[in-house]
């Protein structure tokens, strides 16, 4: 509720109080961040460690001979893509390979590996579950 | 907060139940003036017509049935659904004066009042008289809006875009994307994480993992 709701009532005078206090307003000595995240951590001594690994790196490939540009022509048909669900992932990557293995009589139920079964998410860097990457 | 939160709520403006839509549209300057937040005003009643129901489009000839313009036909200029009316181009107008200044000399400028549908009325092509028309189905199942005095069929107004861009005539620029890039499928399904893709696509090996945490 800030200044301009009080002020179509009529009742209320003067500055909005409801207004963040953001690092542009107070006094010099007022000094405060925006919401970035650290990049390391303090030590005992007062010194700031940076860790490599936590400042963001943007991994850019190479784009020559790349199709797709900004904008879409106005030409295009409008339409949308049914979104990938795991089960359509299973049926269009895994099912082929074990419909074929049957076919041939050499599906093993005890061998999943191959197929690309994790039994265990231990010792992977990007683990599934509990997720340990952003995205 | 979440991009996909920020996004969402720049995309859709919410707007209070009992706001009262005007000339302007809600995002505009003007209504923002007019309708400041916390603004309360007395309900206008508008008689409710469904999505399916609704007859009259931009485009359409229309001839208005009482008022000033009473008996003369027009090209629908706007219509604001929220409260059923419709701006007819050069009618029911009312002249709104410049004042001159130094560099202008000060004219009258014409504006359109809106109309409610009840004074309004679609005109039959056969013999460009207003009709009341109906919502009803083709031999094929195609929907269109049947004229109840003569049972022509009054066709849809082609859709023009308010930026005057018509696609089939639309020249692509450097930047743009050609319709078969844009269609082209070359998504390859794969069990690999984006993640892992990219870390053997740019030959980077990483054996070091992350320290075992635990929360509760």
């Amino acid at each position: 509720m800030g200044l301009l709701t009080n002020l179509a009532r009529g009742l209320v005078r003067g500055a909005d109080r409801m207004a963040e206090f953001t690092s542009k307003r107070g006094p010099r000595s007022h000094n405060k961040g925006r919401g970035a995240r650290k990049l390391g951590y303090l030590t005992l001594g007062g010194k700031f460690i940076k860790i490599k690994e936590m400042v963001p790196e943007f991994v850019v490939p190479n784009l020559t001979g790349f199709k797709l540009k900004p904008y879409v022509s106005y030409k295009t048909p409008k339409g949308t893509e049914p979104p990938l669900t795991a089960k359509q992932l299973f049926m269009d990557v895994v099912a082929p390979q074990i419909e074929k293995d049957i076919k041939g009589g050499t599906f093993d139920p005890h061998n999943l590996e191959k197929y690309g079964y994790e039994s265990t998410q231990e010792g992977k860097l990007f683990q599934l579950f509990p997720k340990n990457y952003v995205r | 907060m979440r991009l996909t939160a920020l996004l969402a709520m720049a995309a859709r403006m919410k707007l209070p139940p009992d706001y009262r839509h005007g000339i302007y549209r809600p995002w505009t300057a003007a209504a923002k003036a007019n309708n400041p937040p916390g603004l309360r005003r007395k309900k206008v009643f508008v008689e409710p017509i469904s999505k399916e129901d609704w007859k009259v489009f931009r485009g359409d000839t229309v001839e208005i049935l009482t008022g000033k313009d009473a008996r003369k036909q027009g090209v629908v200029n706007q219509v604001i659904r929220a409260r059923n009316w419709v701006f007819v181009q050069g009618l029911n107008t009312h002249y709104h004066y410049i004042r001159r200044t130094a560099n202008y000399p000060g004219t009258y400028i014409a504006n359109e009042a809106p109309l409610l549908l009840r004074q309004i009325a679609l005109v039959d092509p056969t013999d460009r008289k207003p009709t009341e028309v109906e919502w009803r189905y083709t031999e094929e199942g195609e929907r269109v809006r049947v004229s109840l005095r003569t049972g022509r069929i009054i066709p849809l107004p082609v859709y023009q875009r308010r930026d005057g861009i018509i696609p089939e005539q639309w020249k692509d620029g450097p930047k743009d994307t050609s319709v078969d890039d844009v269609l082209d499928r070359t998504y390859q399904p794969s069990l690999k994480l984006f993640e892992e893709e990219i870390l053997e696509l740019q030959g980077i090996v990483e054996t070091r993992r992350a320290r075992k945490s635990y929360w509760y």
